[in-house]
């Protein structure tokens, strides 16, 4: 059954606060039960705490699926882009390298790529996605858009990013100010942005410490 | 755990190694990691069913499902409907399911044994019960009734709290009961009753969403009550401005409006500065002040030394940061001030939620929509665990021990007469004292693990040693255990029913979801069965939880904490009921709601102390102003000890980790404590990111991994208190207590740090998780 | 795109005309030939054209080209064809016919599937030669006990047939259906219970192979059943069914999920274009200035990228193509984007870093199976 169309994915990182229940529970869905599907890094964990919840975006056109030459990535009609059918991925590394997010993860004693396909043995009867359901930041959250623009005013969904002189669009939406100026998030431009917190030093030694 | 793992029938005896290197018998018990394998790892098996309950793990209590299929969880499947959690839950949550069926598990009563090298011999639970009730009858005979001491935990049900408590005075009549809350809530309940003669969080969460600001002290959210990070973030969809009170940038504070990186220990001098700021500006809500409170001018005298400047210099917060929060603050229309062992685990701790609660009272942001205070419960039953009894002045409904008239009605229920109830004993760190000097020779302890989670463990370990007999009922062979005569099989959260009262106040059903195993029993059968064996089992034949919630809702009639009106189909029927929640309400008093009591001290609200004169719980209906001076803490950096230790949680483990830590998923996560260092401090002692660093107290010391972190003050490092042994953070911290809730001070004592020579001993020997 | 459908046609013609050659050839000009199979051979025939085709297309898609060739490359790869030879031995073995991998994702499915393909193999082996009259059986003239193989019109062997040779050979197809029909038993039960599968799986993809199998299977053993048992009863009917499905098996060779069979062995290919990159040069972050994969795979993906038509260049600054930003930092770049537009929102600010390359990103988790999945995910992005 396809994912219902009014149901979308949420993301804004900038809520998370790394408790990795996005990996533990990821870990309990059933398509893929034991391994873990979402990306979790630490940007730069000496300067601040800083993680990456990363799922896969389901783009329109994904890189992914038309960088495999064993032809098994399969976007279905509900666009989500489903993880690479067993019998054909020969476990190239393509999509990988490949994917502008760097969301798929190869598990190589099984010759197999394996990634988020927005737990689509839950979506497709209903249910939200385990990552989305249980994240006690609601860094990922799913549901409808209407819920989205009462929940959060301030916010508005985008689904473009630029990559270089590519554009991307994606079944996946991240949270922007709702007055950004641009209908895009352009990531290359942000290659080289360090890691944001605030910096404990600044205010540490009150000013007469200092002096 | 089977016989085969004696297989080393030729090595020295266990007792002959350091602590937390008993290595025979981590071999027999563990701990040990289990993951998800067979069943639970196979998509295609169906659950006979799905229990609706809550986890285990903090005191928010999530609500989830719970997957059972033949006596397994397999899994959990998130409860949506539940408004709290609303299917979030944090990573302890979510793999919670394999503290079930887990290799380590307790399934025979065990008796101290030195001829094995595990330490231990099976004893059938018959005997060992026999044995237990031998031991507490000649004690209590030979050394008389206090002799005997009982350290119960505030992770069990409420039922079972009740229930201890009721052991304890009227089974054993023993004034020596305390509880671990003694390291967790204490604090705040004191200062909550002092300012507003109750001790519960004042508002539901759903009043942090429409607050303007929200200030957040000692508290990382994000780790220790992580969903309440949504609500917190909820509101800042909204506009509100977040403002963090930690010497550490927390995951919440890494994006907070204002970040105050105050100095361990010096949280009321903080909050002085503030309200001193608050009055100089007159940002304070005069008319709330005059009608509903007292004490105000006492406190705007003692607060007036703290200027700014002063403020800023002894906390190490920045003036101008300083100024900015408290003009926030104190500009607010709506607020909500949460705080947790952050500011509480004290030697001072009462003085520091006194000091937030003044500036709470002052702008008068108390008792309405939006407008609220609360402290986080940590415990799983935090908030239940502390109410009715199991605490050493404390009888049910929030009574008092020393108060006359509480002890009438309690003795009456109890069908006692009141001269026999003993009078208050003393906290749970001085009964370890009392142990060490022999003055009490005989101790029950369940759920609670104070060989890792006391301070100054080596003399809690000393304490254990010098008892005459010891049992201790848990599911898995803790630290503490090991020291035991007897260890009893008790029971897992979810291989019992009853209630539990989560940050909020508010009471929910935990759901039986799997029997007991082997010969480990309900935890309040095994309570009842020494009862009876000692022949004294008066009040003690409950058939089941509810018939002991039943008593304790008439036991709480009338009290503080009144549950008279609750009941488990009422809790159910309404996703929690709130309490105070009385079954009948004083002429022109309208019912409580369903909900019961969402909300305290609503202009108008009935209680029964004020008994309409106010909304406060006291006699004039008005809440205290509480003056609070600055102390600072009790051992403070020197030249010997020149820098700061303070001590927390991870996200993944819960507490003493006697749980957490078996369970494989979340000991991957976060595997061994860390020394968290500012890389200014690192640079200056020669240490890079993951040396082994020594770090010595005056009291023992400790070595572990650095992390070198730039998320923390440089003049303080962190470690973690979730191991034990060689890992824990407890070697080195204090016991010096608050005077008023005789809480251990956690979060401040004075280190010195180097780099370590080489890798302790513990390093090869043992697991992350041992 | 019409240049590629006219060559693979035209490589399809000339493979099915080959094959039909050689079976006018094996069968001594059709002697051997037997007409009641000559549905059998035109749908193999047809299906052999369908394969070419179909493998000839999918290999003129640009990654598929590439690797196609970059596989061979690595395989001939000067001073390392002896080890690569041996290597290739290996792999066959265990991964090929002893469905390592498969085994790895789980027992109970490689169990399934060596039941299955061992069972398609060795029927393939039995009918394949019969059906082009490449091999036939005729009774030994005046040894009424002993039975003579023809073989491309060559008398090979002859043997008793009550030997445990005959045995087999007679009996192959009955033994190759029992291996098949456990296996489809054991994958249809899969896909009956488990949430996995279940979520994911389609018809025409994954139940129709396996009806298809069953059938032949099935069919196949009533056959034997009939002359074996009842006298030959339903003969005539049951072979017109096995007929039917056998050829519909065929015809759907090219199309469905049967032709991960002929894009398999892309696998073996793939590995020495590893291994080979495993001892070239490395592809440097260019945010991180970590290692990651080979430089020439980057190079081999930008040029596949631009075939298909993506532009990831960039204009500015020295990283020239997204292709040599390493996927750790890929995922930071990405959030570090979104997080930027609420500066001035929220709080906090960038910390800036003295280095001249940014920290790479590291797994919040690093246990396997909740960070990276394998060695491969951990090495290659998190050394
Ligand atoms: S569950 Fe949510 S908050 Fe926690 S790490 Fe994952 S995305 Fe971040
Ligand atoms: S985000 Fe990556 S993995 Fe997901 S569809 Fe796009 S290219 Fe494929
Ligand atoms: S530990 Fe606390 S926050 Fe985490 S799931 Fe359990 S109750 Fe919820």
């Amino acid at each position: 059954m396809p994912v219902p169309e009014t149901f979308e994915f949420f993301i804004d990182a900038g809520r998370c606060i790394g408790c990795q229940s996005c990996i533990q529970a990821c870990a309990e869905c059933d398509t893929h039960k034991g391994q873990s599907m979402i990306q979790l890094d630490y940007v730069d964990r000496a300067r601040s705490t800083q993680t990456l919840p990363v799922v896969c975006m389901h783009c329109d056109s994904p890189t992914c699926a038309e960088v495999c030459p064993a032809d098994a990535i399969k976007r279905t009609e509900d666009g989500v882009v489903q993880t690479a059918r067993k019998p054909r991925c020969i476990a190239c590394n393509n999509c990988v390298l490949a994917c502008p997010f760097g969301v798929p993860k190869m598990n190589t004693r099984m010759n197999l790529m394996m990634k988020c396909d927005m737990c689509h043995d839950r979506t497709s009867v209903g249910l939200k996605p385990m990552c989305a359901s249980v994240c006690p930041s609601q860094a990922l959250a799913f549901g409808t858009r209407e819920e989205m623009a009462k929940l959060r005013p301030r916010s508005k969904p985008v689904n473009t990013f630029q990559f270089g002189a590519q554009t991307i669009r994606t079944k996946v939406n991240v949270m922007v100010p709702a007055d950004a100026q641009r209908e895009f998030v352009d990531v290359t431009a942000a290659m080289h942005e360090p890691t944001i917190g605030h910096e404990v030093l600044d205010d540490v030694f009150g000013a007469e410490v200092r002096a | 755990m089977s016989d085969a793992h004696h297989s080393s029938a030729g090595e020295p005896a266990a007792a002959t190694r350091a602590p937390g290197l008993e290595l025979d018998m981590i071999r027999e018990f563990g701990p040990f990691r289990a993951y998800a394998s067979d069943v639970r790892i196979d998509s295609g098996v169906t659950p006979d069913k799905r229990v609706k309950t809550h986890c285990c793990f903090c005191g928010q209590q999530c609500g989830l499902e719970l997957k059972v299929k033949d006596n397994t969880i397999i899994g959990i499947e998130p409860w949506y409907d539940f408004p709290f959690n609303r299917g979030m839950l944090c990573p302890k949550g979510v793999k919670r399911y394999l503290q079930q069926a887990h290799p380590d598990r307790l399934l025979h009563a065990y008796e101290k044994d030195a001829s094995r090298a595990s330490g231990f011999r099976k004893l059938g639970y018959e005997d060992a019960v026999r044995r237990v009730a031998e031991a507490i009858a000649r004690i209590q005979r030979e050394h008389g009734r206090d002799a005997f001491a009982v350290l119960s935990g505030a992770s069990l049900t409420t039922e079972k709290a009740y229930l201890m408590g009721k052991f304890a005075h009227l089974c054993l009549g023993t004034a020596n009961i305390d509880y671990n809350g003694r390291l967790c809530m204490v604090s705040a309940g004191a200062g909550n009753k002092k300012a507003f003669g109750v001790d519960r969080a004042a508002n539901p969460w759903s009043d942090i969403l429409g607050a303007e600001v929200v200030l957040v002290a000692g508290a990382n959210v994000a780790e220790c009550a992580p969903i309440t990070t949504n609500y917190i973030w909820q509101a800042r969809e909204h506009g509100a401005k977040i403002i963090v009170v930690d010497p550490r940038i927390t995951p919440l504070a890494r994006t907070c409006d204002l970040f105050l990186p105050v100095k361990p220990g010096r949280d009321t001098a903080l909050f002085s500065g503030i309200l001193q700021l608050m009055i100089e500006n007159d940002w304070i809500d005069r008319a709330f002040i005059e009608a509903h409170t007292v004490g105000f001018d006492a406190v705007a005298a003692q607060v007036r030394e703290w200027t700014p400047e002063r403020t800023a210099n002894v906390t190490g917060v920045a003036e101008k940061t300083i100024r900015q929060a408290a003009e926030w603050w104190g500009a607010a229309k709506t607020s909500f001030l949460l705080h947790a062992r952050g500011i509480e685990h004290h030697s001072h701790g009462v003085q520091n939620v006194l000091s937030t609660i003044n500036i709470v009272l002052a702008s008068g942001r108390i008792g309405r929509p939006n407008c609220g205070y609360a402290t986080i419960t940590g415990q799983a039953n935090g908030q239940g665990g502390r109410e009715h009894g199991q605490k050493c002045d404390q009888l049910p409904g929030g009574r008092d021990l020393a108060n006359p008239e509480h002890r009438a009605y309690v003795a009456e229920i109890w069908g006692m007469n009141a001269d026999e109830l003993p009078q208050p004993g003393v906290d749970a760190y001085e009964i370890m004292r009392k142990a060490e000097r022999g003055e009490i020779r005989g101790l029950l302890s369940i759920c609670f693990n104070p060989v890792v989670s006391l301070p100054d463990n080596n003399f809690v370990r000393a304490a254990l040693e010098k008892l005459d007999f010891f049992v201790a009922i848990d599911f898995f062979m803790s630290e503490t255990a090991r020291y035991a005569d007897v260890v009893l099989p008790g029971s897992l959260q979810e291989e019992d029913e009853g209630t539990v009262t989560q940050v909020e106040g508010r009471i929910v059903r935990i759901q039986k979801a799997v029997e007991c195993p082997g010969e480990a029993r309900e935890d309040w059968r095994i309570i009842q069965d020494i009862a009876k064996a000692l022949g004294r089992e008066r009040g003690f034949t409950f058939q089941n939880p509810g018939q002991i919630f039943d008593e304790l809702r008439v036991a709480s009639k009338g009290g503080v904490c009144d549950y008279s009106g609750v009941t488990y189909a009422r809790i159910e029927q309404n996703f929690g009921v709130f309490w105070p929640c009385p079954s009948e309400t004083p002429p022109g008093v309208p019912e409580t709601s369903p909900q019961g009591t969402l909300r305290l001290f609503e202009p108008g609200s009935w209680n029964p102390v004020a008994k309409g004169t106010g909304p406060f719980y006291f006699p004039d209906g008005r809440a205290r102003f509480n003056p609070t001076p600055y102390v600072g803490p009790a051992e403070d950096v020197d030249e010997n000890y020149p820098i700061i230790l303070t001590t927390g949680r991870v996200v993944s483990q819960f507490l003493s980790g006697n749980q957490t830590r078996r369970i494989g998923p979340l000991v991957d996560h976060y595997p061994e404590p860390r020394v968290e260092i500012h890389p200014q401090l690192a640079l200056r002692l020669g240490i890079s990111d993951g040396d082994w660093t020594l770090v010595e107290s005056r009291r023992g010391n400790c070595t572990l991994r650095a992390s070198v972190v730039k998320t923390i003050r440089p003049d303080t490092i962190f470690i973690p208190y979730h191991w034990g042994g060689r890992k824990s953070a407890n070697q080195l911290t204090i016991s010096a207590q608050d005077p008023i809730s005789k809480i251990p001070e956690f979060k401040v004592c004075a280190v010195r740090v180097v780099k370590a020579p080489g890798q302790p001993e513990y390093a090869a020997l043992l697991q992350p998780q041992q | 795109m019409n240049r590629d459908v006219r060559r693979s046609a035209t490589r399809g013609l000339v493979a099915s005309s080959t094959l039909g050659a050689l079976i006018v050839a094996g069968s001594r000009n059709l002697d051997h030939f037997d007409a009641a199979l000559v549905a059998y051979t035109f749908s193999i025939l047809f299906a052999t054209f369908g394969l070419t085709y179909r493998y000839s297309m999918w290999l003129s898609r640009p990654p598929t080209a590439l690797y196609w060739r970059r596989g061979w490359q690595a395989f001939f790869r000067r001073g390392l064809l002896i080890r690569h030879a041996g290597q290739l031995l290996s792999r066959i073995g265990l991964d090929v016919l002893g469905n390592r991998f498969i085994v790895r994702r789980g027992q109970l499915r490689g169990l399934t599937h060596l039941l299955i393909m061992w069972g398609c193999i060795i029927a393939v082996a039995i009918t394949f030669p019969l059906v082009f009259g490449w091999l036939h059986f005729s009774p030994v003239p005046g040894d009424l006990t002993r039975y003579e193989a023809v073989v491309f019109g060559f008398r090979a062997f002859r043997f008793p047939h009550d030997s445990t040779l005959a045995f087999f050979l007679f009996h192959g197809l009955v033994w190759a259906s029992f291996l098949v029909i456990a296996g489809v038993m054991l994958a249809m039960r899969r896909r009956m219970r488990e949430g996995g599968a279940a979520a994911l799986q389609r018809f025409a993809e994954d139940f129709m192979p396996l009806v298809l199998l069953f059938a032949v299977s099935v069919t196949g053993l009533m056959l034997t059943a009939s002359y074996t048992w009842m006298k030959g009863y339903g003969f005539t009917f049951i072979s017109i069914l096995h007929a039917v499905t056998v050829i519909g098996t065929f015809l759907w060779l090219p199309f469905g999920k049967f032709f991960h069979v002929f894009q398999r062995p892309a696998q073996l290919g793939v590995g020495f274009y590893k291994d080979v990159g495993r001892l070239e040069e490395k592809a440097h972050c260019r945010r991180c200035g970590h290692a990651f994969t080979s430089r020439m795979h980057v190079l081999d993906l930008i040029e596949v990228e631009r075939k298909l038509g993506y532009r990831y260049e960039i204009a500015a600054g020295e990283v020239e193509h997204y292709q040599w930003i390493c996927p750790p930092c890929r995922r930071a770049s990405f959030v570090m984007a979104q997080g930027l537009l609420w500066r001035g929102h929220r709080g906090g600010s960038s910390l800036p870093c003295a280095e001249a390359l940014l920290p790479m990103p590291t797994f919040a988790n690093r246990g396997l199976g909740e960070g990276p999945l394998d060695s491969e995910d951990a090495e290659n992005f998190h050394p």
